[in-house]
């Protein structure tokens, strides 16, 4: 288990926040997520075997860029 | 956009946010400016056509006009939004986007339409729609930028260089590069670069950026400093203690960030409605366009009202009504130094009816010194120093003040030692086996207390903590250490009892000292003799009445904050207790817990105000859009407003005195 912090671009209302924690929660071994409209950013707490690349494209699915990740 | 965010990373590196929120208010902005240039030529001869009935231009050139001059503000600077809300409509994630892109491409497109003559033109008012969603967006994300200012200051606050001192030569360095261990060199004015401890220089410090005390701190050999505050005065060498996401900067940073992640109960039905909220909308426009179709068979009319349907919608203010008002109020905190670990304990903190506080280091500072000593054969000073040896071996804070008291160089050997948690310890110098500790371990040990006990009594009216000394079962005296009252723990206690609250104190000490205690401060009710392990399940008890807060330091209580409702974990100097505690305070001050429960029922009340209107807001101006009384534009300007309310009023929270 490890937590990680994303830094997200483009999102600009609540809606957004909703359908990025919606997106990232259908990646398997993502255990919490939650995205605030307020700082951009997501923080996720994922399994270890989770790939940061499946976070940005689920994030991307969602119409959004991962700008990086702590 | 893109391009711009690129630019700020490259210039402030990669180790700081990039003020995200100004790059948006910039786009924004620039948005907005371009696109009212090509609408109010628009709005001008839709006004003057419809009002006045007057053309600038002749027929279908005219249209043909405010169809060009609308495909730039649609489909260029609002291209952003549509290519959110077309893709959305694909993916099926739906946003705000959705709803504003389908309402202005369907009005420009009967733009097009109308020259067939099937339906009217509404390209001009998708025009007006788009740039008083750009308008809208500009303003809120203004506000929104307003209500994290505080964070943000927070967020930049920590040094970017520091000056090392290597050999006989400072050097510059980026913060990043610091080790733990390097020698800082920091002079008047500046920042100290990271935590640490001043091995050379004397100075103050302005520290009310991270603990929220007003008052600048002195520092000298040995004094531990945090990153970020500023030296004022002196030159101070500084040795690092923790760098990077060690320091206390970063721990209070990650606390607000979480935070912001965590949900408010109430919020839960805002965010439920918000998730379904746009396909909702999306099919009741449908219906709305078949309804007006079927009942009055025009298309134009039926479309307009549709367009006015999906534009209104605002799923915004619902969604922005909990976090800004949270965002606020971590801001207003984390400057006096009251962090809001869990959002829920704002929601919880109105029902709270009793709180409770530990006494030592909560109520007291802690360091407890010893103020008499009464020997039977009236040899003071063999007392003390045999109980020094003794309590050596201890880490009590009262053992400690025993030892500090005796200041003995050397101390004698102890054999079979043993610490009696909460009682007192004990052991054997040469032959002779010595108790010290309270009355509970004298009478377990069937020690007599006769001809002490007056003594014991008179010293625990007063407030102070008794430690019995016997030798092979004989009393031969007692020492009595007071631990002060922390300055402003009374007016705290008076203003929360003033407030209604049921005060209770907590401690391990036996009821007669804790009633002094409690007498200095106004706490009423006193909960003595409780062991560590017992405090948790005190509070489990006093929860039967109703709901409880918990007051102590987050390593010895820690059990205890988990149990209670809302646990308030005092921080002490630089260790703030991440782990346990809702609301951290980060200086160990009771008027923090007064500010943080004021604090808290200003933000839920806050938080109550925004949902309201959000749901008011929508369930009023929907069916209104639905049944046709509201033209597009002034649904969209509607629309544009409600979220604006939202985060104004969110910023308003400001205005509350919590002090």
């Amino acid at each position: 288990m490890k937590k990680l912090k994303l830094i997200i671009e483009g999102m600009h209302c609540a809606s957004c926040a909703s359908n990025i924690e919606k997106s990232l929660r259908k990646v398997n071994g993502v255990r919490e997520v939650s995205v605030s409209l307020m700082l951009k950013k997501g923080i996720v707490e994922i399994e270890d075997f989770v790939k940061e690349d499946e976070l940005k494209k689920a994030v991307a699915k969602a119409g959004y860029k991962v700008a990086r990740i702590e | 956009m893109k391009h711009e965010h690129n630019e700020i990373e490259s210039m402030n590196g990669h180790h700081h946010d990039e003020p995200v929120e100004d790059a948006e208010i910039k786009s924004w902005k620039k948005k907005l400016v371009l696109s009212w240039i090509f609408t109010i030529p628009i709005a001008l001869m839709m006004l003057s056509e419809r009002l006045l009935n007057f053309s600038f231009i002749e027929m279908p050139y005219q249209s043909i006009l405010i169809l060009a001059l609308a495909f730039p503000v649609v489909f260029i600077f609002g291209w952003d939004t549509i290519r959110a809300g077309i893709r959305g409509l694909f993916t099926f994630y739906f946003n705000m986007d959705s709803l504003i892109s389908l309402g202005t491409v369907i009005a420009y497109i009967t733009g097009l339409v109308a020259f067939i003559g099937l339906v009217d033109d509404y390209s001009g008012v998708a025009a007006m729609i788009m740039s008083f969603y750009i308008t809208g967006k500009f303003v809120e994300a203004t506000a929104r930028g307003k209500a994290s200012q505080e964070i943000r200051k927070l967020l930049e606050l920590g040094a970017k260089n520091a000056r090392i001192i290597k050999g006989n030569r400072e050097y510059e360095i980026p913060i990043s590069e610091v080790k733990i261990g390097d020698i800082l060199l920091i002079k008047p004015g500046e920042k100290i670069p990271t935590d640490g401890i001043v091995v050379k220089g004397e100075s103050s410090i302005d520290e009310s950026m991270v603990t929220g005390e007003s008052l600048p701190v002195e520092k000298l050999k040995g004094s531990s400093v945090i990153g970020a505050t500023i030296n004022q005065d002196g030159v101070l060498y500084v040795k690092a203690l923790k760098v990077g996401k060690d320091t206390f900067l970063a721990h209070i940073i990650e606390l607000v960030e979480e935070a912001q992640g965590t949900k408010i109960p109430i919020q839960k039905l805002a965010d439920k409605i918000t998730s379904i909220f746009v396909p909702a909308i999306l099919i009741l426009t449908i219906l709305t366009f078949t309804g007006w179709m079927i009942f009055l068979g025009e298309i134009s009319r039926s479309l307009g009202v549709a367009i006015a349907v999906l534009v209104i919608a605002c799923p915004c203010a619902l969604g922005l009504a909990t976090p800004t008002a949270l965002m606020v109020s971590s801001g207003m905190g984390a400057r006096r130094g009251i962090l809001i670990r869990k959002g829920e304990a704002i929601q919880t903190m109105k029902e709270v009816k009793s709180i409770v506080f530990d006494k030592t280091g909560t109520i007291t500072k802690g360091k407890p010194e010893v103020t008499n000593i009464k020997s039977m054969n009236g040899k003071e000073n063999e007392l003390i120093n045999l109980a020094a040896n003794l309590e050596k071996l201890s880490e009590h804070p009262i053992a400690k003040a025993i030892v500090d008291k005796a200041a003995l160089k050397k101390y004698k050997k102890v054999t079979s030692f043993k610490v009696l948690r909460g009682r007192g310890v004990e052991g054997k110098i040469g032959k002779d086996s010595v108790v010290i500790g309270n009355q509970t371990l004298m009478n377990e040990r069937k020690i007599n207390l006769d001809k002490i006990i007056k003594f014991v009594e008179n010293f625990e009216e007063e407030g102070k903590t008794t430690m019995i000394v016997s030798v092979n079962k004989k009393v031969i005296g007692v020492v009595a250490v007071a631990d002060a009252v922390k300055e402003d723990s009374k007016e705290a206690i008076e203003k929360l009892n003033k407030q209604g609250y049921r005060t209770i104190m907590i401690t391990g000490d036996n009821e007669r000292t804790a009633k002094a205690i409690a007498k200095q401060v106004g706490i009423n009710e006193v909960i003595a003799n409780v062991l560590p392990e017992n405090k948790a399940k005190k509070v489990e008890e006093l929860q039967k009445e109703g709901m409880v807060a918990f007051i102590g330091d987050g390593i010895n209580d820690a059990p205890a904050l988990k149990q209670s409702n809302v646990g308030i974990a005092m921080g002490t100097g630089t260790d703030i207790a991440i782990e346990a505690g809702d609301i951290v305070l980060a200086k160990g001050s009771l008027i923090g817990v007064v500010q943080a429960i004021n604090l808290s029922k200003a933000t839920f009340k806050k938080i109550k105000q925004n949902l309201f209107w959000a749901f008011a807001y929508n369930v009023i101006a929907i069916p209104l859009a639905i049944g046709g009384f509201l033209h597009p534009v002034i649904a969209e300007i509607a629309m544009a407003l409600s979220s604006i309310t939202v985060v104004s009023n969110a910023n308003l929270l400001r205005k509350k005195k919590i002090d």
